[in-house]
């Protein structure tokens, strides 16, 4: 067996479908999308003049901005309930659970929802979170609630709820990768040198899953950021971000505005993964 | 905290441990006492007990039966973090997300020392253990000696009152073992603390312990100083496992004053009573070091057999001859190395021993 070593003529070789494919299906459409956000004139053709006016036209506009801000806001939220929510998970499923059988079982019962498709999911939740779904049922039948919660549907806390139960696993993944690579000696040598079960989590355990914490981040971040589907359907046409703003402009021929939308998306994204990036080097994982 | 009242002048006493996993006994009926200051070795196969008794003294298994005393307080139910221990483990655990200087004052930052102070104790314990010029380095950089002193210099510099170590220099290149023996010897010398040092490897065990233990099957089998466990093994199993022995197994064949006649396949040989009184027609086993054999024996010794030479191994200081017994077993005779040799492979010879030299085991042989 022969080894590839980095950097040889032959890395760079097997590179190079991967390469192609990703300058096809991403670097161009890319660039195309930024081409089109600068299009100017009446005339909607590659001949346009390029100018910045759709880009001042949308930071003109004061109910876009709060748009861009409500967005950043939800994702956040987001990022949040599902970093707390999926390190408990992780944790728990690594750490407290000793039984491997029961280990696999709740692993799979967690994975295997995620073998259907993100929007199936998220219409899923509709039936829950109706005046008649099955969670105003449930409170009204437990006594808890006098009428139905008219909240869940058509609003924000909906698509949160929905949302969480999609990406809390994208948290949590990395979360029990890095929790199942540290080895339980240092637990026991930190125990050994003094250190209580809360100071042992905080100085040992949390720091070493810290990258498996930021990529998680990054991941609920951009799916976050990037999903319309979710906010479509949980939240009708009361509810839009940034995303759906996307889908409105196109849906409405504004092609321009909607190449201005996507390239500010984008952007957002660029900075949150660099951002993420300089606070743990994701390529250094696994090394 | 309240001190408990000290009740010994102990650093370690195991009263009766227990300690079970599922249907599987690590640990039968441990008692151990270790005085102030002393190097003790826990020796014995892998999964012997050794390990889970280490890890019960540290806290990080908890018994089911027995009482653990550390300078004379109770601590049977306490967490490791409450008790006056360190410990070093075979892979040494560092943290890899701290620089040396970090990890080695965590246990004084535990403790809740100021900063200048664990600042000054971090810089003296680099510089006594020969770290300081690795101090902002993380483990992933270091090299397994280096390793070695770090984990070292970590759990020693709160002065705890035991220093636990699981197989501490196993993870080490064999060259180096020999010289961070002699360093962890004379640092225990030094500096008072009780060393409780697990190892399956008896020439450690041996160089090292004042005290060493011989665990077999989750029990003691034989405790007292590396000479007593070498020159009289008490039981069949500790002839067997240290280094060096002869087991002969037969029944007792007769009794003449302090000597007792034991009937092997061999034949008949006389061993010392020492004051044990088996019954007649009993099974019964005992041992001869191989260095007491001797080729071409006095005429005065009764105890003499005829035997082959298979091999002849040469180790510098130590000549050691394995001889064929007709059970299928070998015989094993030392000679000093710079004498010239005894035997050549393929010779016969007679082989005798000193009744005196025998050791005579307790309980009946498996």
């Amino acid at each position: 067996m022969s080894t590839i070593r980095i950097r040889s003529p032959a890395a760079y070789w097997l590179a190079v479908p991967a390469a192609l494919w990703m300058l096809c299906a991403v670097v161009v459409p890319a660039l195309l999308i930024l081409w089109v956000s600068f299009w100017g004139g009446r005339q909607f053709s590659a001949a346009s003049p390029l100018v910045l006016d759709n880009y001042t036209r949308f930071f003109g506009n004061q109910t876009y901005m709060n748009l861009i801000v409500q967005t950043l806001i939800h994702t956040a939220t987001l990022m949040a309930i599902c970093g707390v929510l999926g390190y408990c998970i992780a944790y728990f499923l690594v750490v407290k659970v000793r039984n491997a059988k029961l280990r696999t079982a709740l692993f799979l019962a967690f994975i295997i929802p995620f073998w259907t498709s993100a929007l199936i999911r998220a219409i899923a939740w509709v039936p829950f979170l109706g005046t008649n779904g099955v969670i105003n049922n449930a409170l009204m039948g437990l006594g808890l609630i006098d009428r139905p919660v008219e909240v869940f549907l058509y609003s924000r806390t909906g698509i949160s709820m929905a949302q969480v139960s999609l990406y809390t696993l994208m948290a949590s993944g990395p979360v029990v990768y890095m929790l199942a690579q540290i080895p339980p000696a240092l637990r026991e040598a930190a125990m050994t040198l003094k250190a209580p079960p809360g100071v042992v989590f905080w100085r040992i355990i949390f720091p070493l899953t810290l990258p498996g914490v930021v990529i998680g981040q990054v991941l609920v971040f951009l799916n976050v950021m990037a999903d319309f589907a979710t906010v479509a359907t949980i939240g009708g046409n009361k509810i839009a971000l940034l995303a759906n703003l996307i889908l409105n402009f196109y849906e409405g021929a504004q092609i321009r505005a909607a190449a201005v939308v996507s390239v500010i998306l984008m952007a957002c994204m660029l900075i949150g993964v660099v951002a993420a990036m300089r606070v743990v080097d994701i390529r250094k994982l696994g090394a | 905290m309240p001190e408990a009242p000290v009740l010994a002048q102990l650093d370690l006493e195991l009263r009766n441990l227990r300690k079970r996993f599922g249907s599987f006994v690590a640990v039968d009926g441990v008692s151990l006492q270790i005085a102030k200051g002393q190097f003790v070795c826990l020796l014995g196969p892998s999964g012997c007990g050794k390990t889970t008794t280490l890890r019960c003294i540290a806290g990080l298994e908890e018994p089911d039966d027995g009482d653990i005393l550390i300078g004379g307080r109770e601590v049977t139910r306490d967490a490791p973090w409450q008790r006056d221990i360190a410990m070093m483990f075979q892979d040494f655990a560092l943290f890899p997300h701290m620089s040396v200087a970090k990890q080695v004052g965590f246990g004084l930052e535990m403790l809740k020392r100021p900063k200048a102070e664990v600042a000054r104790r971090v810089a003296e314990v680099l510089k006594a253990f020969e770290i300081t010029p690795f101090a902002d380095r993380k483990p992933a950089s270091l090299s397994g000696g280096q390793k070695q002193r770090v984990a070292l210099a970590r759990a020693m510099i709160t002065e705890p009152r035991l220093l636990l170590l699981d197989e501490p220099i196993g993870a080490l290149d064999y060259s180096l073992r020999e010289t961070v023996m002699i360093e962890l010897k004379a640092l225990q010398r030094r500096t008072g603390i009780s060393f409780i040092w697990v190892t399956h490897d008896q020439n450690e065990a041996f160089s090292l312990g004042d005290h060493v233990v011989v665990m077999n099957h989750a029990k003691i089998e034989q405790q007292g100083s590396p000479e007593d466990i070498l020159q009289r093994p008490r039981t069949p199993f500790v002839a067997g496992f240290v280094q060096g022995n002869n087991v002969f197994r037969g029944t007792i064949a007769g009794m003449v004053r302090d000597q007792a006649l034991v009937r092997t396949a061999l034949g008949e040989f006389e061993v010392p009573l020492l004051g044990a009184v088996p019954t007649l027609g009993s099974a019964a086993s005992f041992s001869v070091r191989a260095e007491r054999l001797r080729p071409t024996p006095e005429a005065a010794w009764h105890n003499r057999m005829t035997l082959t030479c298979q091999t002849v191994e040469y180790f510098g200081s130590v000549r050691r001859y394995i001889l064929a017994r007709p059970d299928g077993e070998v015989i094993k005779l030392d000679q000093f190395g710079a004498e010239p040799a005894y035997l050549r492979v393929g010779e016969e010879a007679v082989l005798g021993w000193r009744t005196e030299d025998g050791m005579l085991h307790e309980g009946a042989p498996a």
